[in-house]
């Protein structure tokens, strides 16, 4: 049951097609082999980088609870949009935390971009709450699990008839925040990796000092990082087909193929990110 | 309580409408060249135009690909596009006098990959999805290329990523002031990815018609057009960005004016309803 109809649901999820898996791994391997050929170790190390915060991004998706538009009449649990625009705020709003603590070194700006897609996350969930308890008087109410794993609150002597339950669980809120981290991390890893390749590459074709270039490094890695982020949080929510309350829904556990649609997308991407300055100057 | 996704049928094929605003934005981004050759920066304007011709033809691809029933709304279809686009744009902008074809065997290959994910890992199982995603990214990529153009008033690499600051009299060249130095890149994400997720979204339900849709689109093009025209005062000539303007406005108020005239007929009843007037202190 989605928001906007969805294609048919058979029972169980189907696993992924012998040639979806096989074409993956080749492009995988294709795109390291090309990196390691024209950018050596470096690209290599910079598209593993870059695989890795892909696959992050789609396995955080799964977290964060997104209701859409049944959500919005307090008839689902989860915040009242779609995916995609969850996925962007919190990814965004980490890359934006990740992206500033860049110079202090990898650990503290991935902390930073965690922190950020967290935090941001934290401020959503909470004020959904605040607006479905307060304001439209909904009671959290979980339609998929009876009580919850955390708090061990019971849920069906609160949910509506009719209903596949509302607000937003305390289960669904940490699922939030943790999804809202995992993309935060994810976004702000493939950033500081096209940065660390662009601010190798540009000094030196353009001829020019560190400082000159680091405007335009600093902002390709992160419309590429923005970019990236984008495609593979709508590849998570294609896996997802609409609403998920958190980890503790059935449809969690589809996340294995989101991974490794994200993979391979982030290679090819990723790779095309990594040559950008290969051609520069040859036509 | 699945809310069912309503398009209407008739109007022009959807392959007429791809070949002629893969052909048209291709044609269009390349009259952007005149700058170079001629030596000036009047015929910016035409980027823009080229992006107009993407938009519409991307709103027609998210209509036959949402018409499916994604389950995750219309915007996140545009997300996409303009995610694998950007990519694409700029990779092929490196290329020169290449990049808009590069640009779209790029996104081409991106959008492929997308979409094979899509239908064979995911299991979205949806007939034309690869073909979708395909089309989805060239026109994200088109629309980023076209509008870049149109700002800085070339498609290529070099251009965007150079700009000049006046300091004490002299032009100076400088990265920051530039395309993509100034991060006005991400604004034109943003521009395209509003302009093609909008109109479908707007226009979607029963008795939703073609050309209708088709005309927001063009209308949201040109919207996006008017920012981006007033960006590129700071990169083009005053009058050649003047001249990017006063084409951006009079194409969004003739697609806005007809797109009020498409609701007027495609509406049941219509009602020119007046502002409320606050009566008169004092009075009555």
């Amino acid at each position: 049951m989605s928001a906007l109809g969805g294609p048919a649901q058979t029972g169980g999820v189907q696993p992924p097609t012998a040639m979806g898996l096989v074409l993956s791994i080749v492009l995988i391997v294709v795109a390291l082999a090309l990196a390691f050929f024209l950018v050596q170790m470096a690209g290599v190390i910079a598209l593993v980088g870059i695989i890795i915060g892909g696959v992050l991004i789609a396995f955080g998706v799964h977290f964060v609870p997104v209701g859409g538009a049944p959500a919005a009449m307090g008839q689902a649990p989860g915040i009242a949009t779609g995916v995609a625009m969850l996925a962007a705020g919190a990814g965004l709003a980490g890359l934006f935390g990740g992206a500033w603590a860049a110079p202090f070194g990898l650990v503290i700006a991935l902390a930073g971009g965690a922190i950020g897609g967290g935090l941001l996350m934290a401020i959503t969930c909470t004020m959904v709450n605040v607006i479905y308890i307060f304001g439209m008087g909904i009671p959290s109410a979980s339609g998929k699990v009876d009580k919850d794993p955390i708090t061990g609150d019971t849920f069906p002597e609160y949910k509506s008839q009719g209903t596949e339950g509302h607000g937003l669980p305390f289960i669904s809120w940490v699922g939030g925040v943790i999804g809202g981290a995992l993309g935060g991390l994810g976004g702000t890893l493939i950033y500081l990796e096209l940065l660390d390749i662009y601010q190798a590459q540009l000094p030196v074709i353009l001829d020019a000092a560190v400082e000159q270039i680091a405007p335009v490094a600093i902002s390709l890695a992160g419309i590429f990082a923005v970019g990236m982020f984008l495609m593979n949080a709508v590849l998570a929510a294609y896996n997802i087909t609409g609403t998920i309350e958190g980890p503790h829904d059935p449809k969690f556990k589809r996340f294995p193929r989101a991974v490794i649609a994200a993979a391979a997308a982030s290679a090819v991407a990723g790779f095309f990110a990594i040559a950008l300055l290969e051609l520069v100057g040859v036509f | 309580m699945s809310v069912k996704i309503e398009v209407g049928a008739g109007g022009i094929p959807h392959n007429q409408i791809l070949i002629y605003g893969l052909v048209g934005s291709l044609i269009l981004i390349y009259l952007t060249y005149l700058n170079t050759v001629t030596n000036t920066q009047y015929f910016s304007f035409f980027g823009g135009l080229a992006a107009v011709a993407a938009l519409i033809w991307g709103t027609d691809t998210i209509k036959h690909l949402c018409s499916y029933g994604l389950g995750t709304g219309v915007p996140s279809a545009g997300m996409i596009a303009l995610g694998s686009g950007v990519i694409a744009a700029i990779f092929g902008a490196t290329t020169g006098i290449f990049a808009p074809i590069v640009t779209v065997i790029i996104a081409a290959i991106i959008g492929a990959v997308a979409g094979l994910m899509a239908n064979h890992v995911v299991r979205m199982d949806i007939p034309v999805m690869i073909v979708s995603l395909i089309e989805l990214a060239v026109v994200g990529a088109m629309t980023v290329l076209g509008l870049s153009a149109m700002a800085c008033g070339t498609f290529e690499f070099i251009g965007m990523i150079t700009g000049t600051v006046v300091f004490l009299g002299f032009a100076v060249e400088a990265y920051g002031a530039s395309l993509i130095g100034g991060s006005i890149i991400a604004v034109i994400f943003m521009l395209g990815a509003i302009a093609i997720q909008h109109s479908f979204n707007a226009c979607l339900g029963p008795g939703e018609q073609q050309d209708r849709t088709l005309m927001l689109a063009a209308e949201c093009g040109f919207l996006s057009m008017i920012t981006v025209a007033i960006i590129s005062f700071a990169f083009i000539g005053l009058l050649a960005a003047f001249v990017s303007l006063l084409i951006s406005a009079i194409g969004w108020i003739y697609t806005y004016m007809q797109y009020i005239e498409l609701s007027k007929r495609d509406a049941y009843a219509w009602l020119d309803a007046q502002p409320i007037l606050e009566p008169k202190e004092g009075g009555a």
